[in-house]
């Protein structure tokens, strides 16, 4: 058998989207392979999980935005492999769920949705078409103890620091290493929806440390093919290769050409980063 | 940051930054907490509590503190308009620099 999956729902009990989180956990529960992971024990005593934990992989199950899950897991430090936001995807079937507990068809409907997405996103990964150069070139400068590295050909940036490269009508996007350095740790990587379409500057997933949530800003438009799935399994790859190994999101470009007229080059971006690190670094 | 420019246009032209819907928050001040950029500023006798102090402070295109708002609150310009308008200023200005 597979790996334990271990499940850890958020615990607002008292309010409709966290008794969704729940009943949503309970219901993965049922299947063989899944165990659940009650939030104040675990945060009560962590040892009393070490063993599944280690062997499984944790899916967290957020109700709101506050993301208290999630935040749990960050300040835990245990890398989480999935997860859903009751709330967000509520939104995006346009239902209102309000504070109070309801079980109704509404309700029962959302608990659907979301236990498939939990499952499907192990399936549908679409092969990267991306045919990698040979090896980048870097430049770096230093900052105080901060070295900062960009890559000097074929990329392009956008000033929220994300990067793109180009292979015939295929684009890679990622972060770059300044992003990673505040970042630090990177703990979750949200990909976008293969297939989605998304025009310059939508947002293109995101990703996670346990200090905070940094948004994916897409330097192109066109229409996702593939993301990196490596990174389920190891986000510390934007760590240590942010503009390699740990690429992010793969689209078929819609319009290049129009798209570079907002973007930075190598040298443009070196200068405003250069730029950058000086003023925030008080 | 006061001359600071984005995508080579003056940040004080391009109108990005959050607003908060009154009647939603409840001043939790998870945004201010979240955001590194000091665009909020909180007020503990005013109320509402919460200000949107330095708008031009905002990173453009970032909505990520809506992203943290429990409540819906916070909402941002419509994107394709701003990169219109961004677009547009760019080209006035390469078209009144070869002028010239
Ligand atoms: S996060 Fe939302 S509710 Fe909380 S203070 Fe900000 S705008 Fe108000
Ligand atoms: S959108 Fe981003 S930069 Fe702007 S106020 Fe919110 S978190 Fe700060």
């Amino acid at each position: 058998m597979s790996n334990t999956v271990c499940v850890l729902p958020c615990n607002g009990l008292d309010k409709c989207a966290g008794d969704i989180s729940r009943r949503v956990a309970l219901k993965l529960t049922e299947s063989e392979g899944v165990e659940l992971i009650c939030p104040v024990l675990l945060n009560q005593n962590k040892t009393r999980y070490d063993k599944v934990l280690e062997d499984g992989s944790l899916s967290v199950i957020d109700g709101c935005n506050t993301r208290c899950a999630s935040k749990l897991a960050g300040s835990l430090e245990i890398a989480i492999k999935e997860k859903v936001n009751v709330s967000e995807v509520a939104k995006a079937q346009n239902i209102k769920l309000g504070v109070d507990i309801r079980d109704d068809e509404e309700t029962d409907a959302l608990v659907q949705v979301l236990l498939e997405k939990m499952s499907i996103s192990e399936e549908k990964q679409a092969d990267s078409q991306f045919i990698e150069t040979e090896t980048v070139e870097y430049e770096s400068f230093s900052h105080g103890k901060f070295i900062f590295k960009v890559p000097k050909n074929n990329y392009f940036f956008n000033e929220n620091d994300c990067w793109v490269s180009i292979s015939g009508d295929i684009a890679r996007v990622g972060v770059t290493d300044y992003v990673q350095q505040n970042l630090s740790d990177i703990l979750y990587v949200d990909p976008p929806e293969i297939g989605q379409e998304i025009e310059q500057f939508d947002e293109l997933g995101s990703i996670e440390s346990s200090k905070t949530v940094f948004e994916i800003i897409s330097p192109v438009s066109g229409t996702v093919v593939a993301v990196n799935d490596k990174l389920q399994d190891a986000p510390e790859l934007v760590n240590e290769s942010p503009y390699e190994k740990g690429w992010l999101v793969e689209l078929r470009l819609s319009n290049f050409e129009e798209d570079k007229e907002l973007l930075l080059d190598f040298e443009a971006y070196f200068e405003f980063l250069k730029r950058k690190v000086a003023e925030t670094n008080v | 940051m006061s001359e600071s420019t984005f995508m080579g246009v003056e940040r004080d032209r391009i109108d990005w930054s959050p607003r908060i819907d009154f009647s939603k928050c409840n001043d939790c001040m998870d945004c201010v907490e979240f955001c590194p950029h000091q665009v909020f500023e909180v007020n503990e006798n005013e109320k509402p509590k919460l200000k949107v102090k330095n708008p031009n402070n905002c990173v453009v295109f970032c909505r990520a503190c809506g992203k943290t708002c429990g409540l819906d609150a916070i909402t941002f310009p419509d994107k394709p308009e701003t990169t219109k308008m961004i677009k547009a200023i760019r080209k006035a200005e390469k078209e009144a620099a070869s002028d010239e």
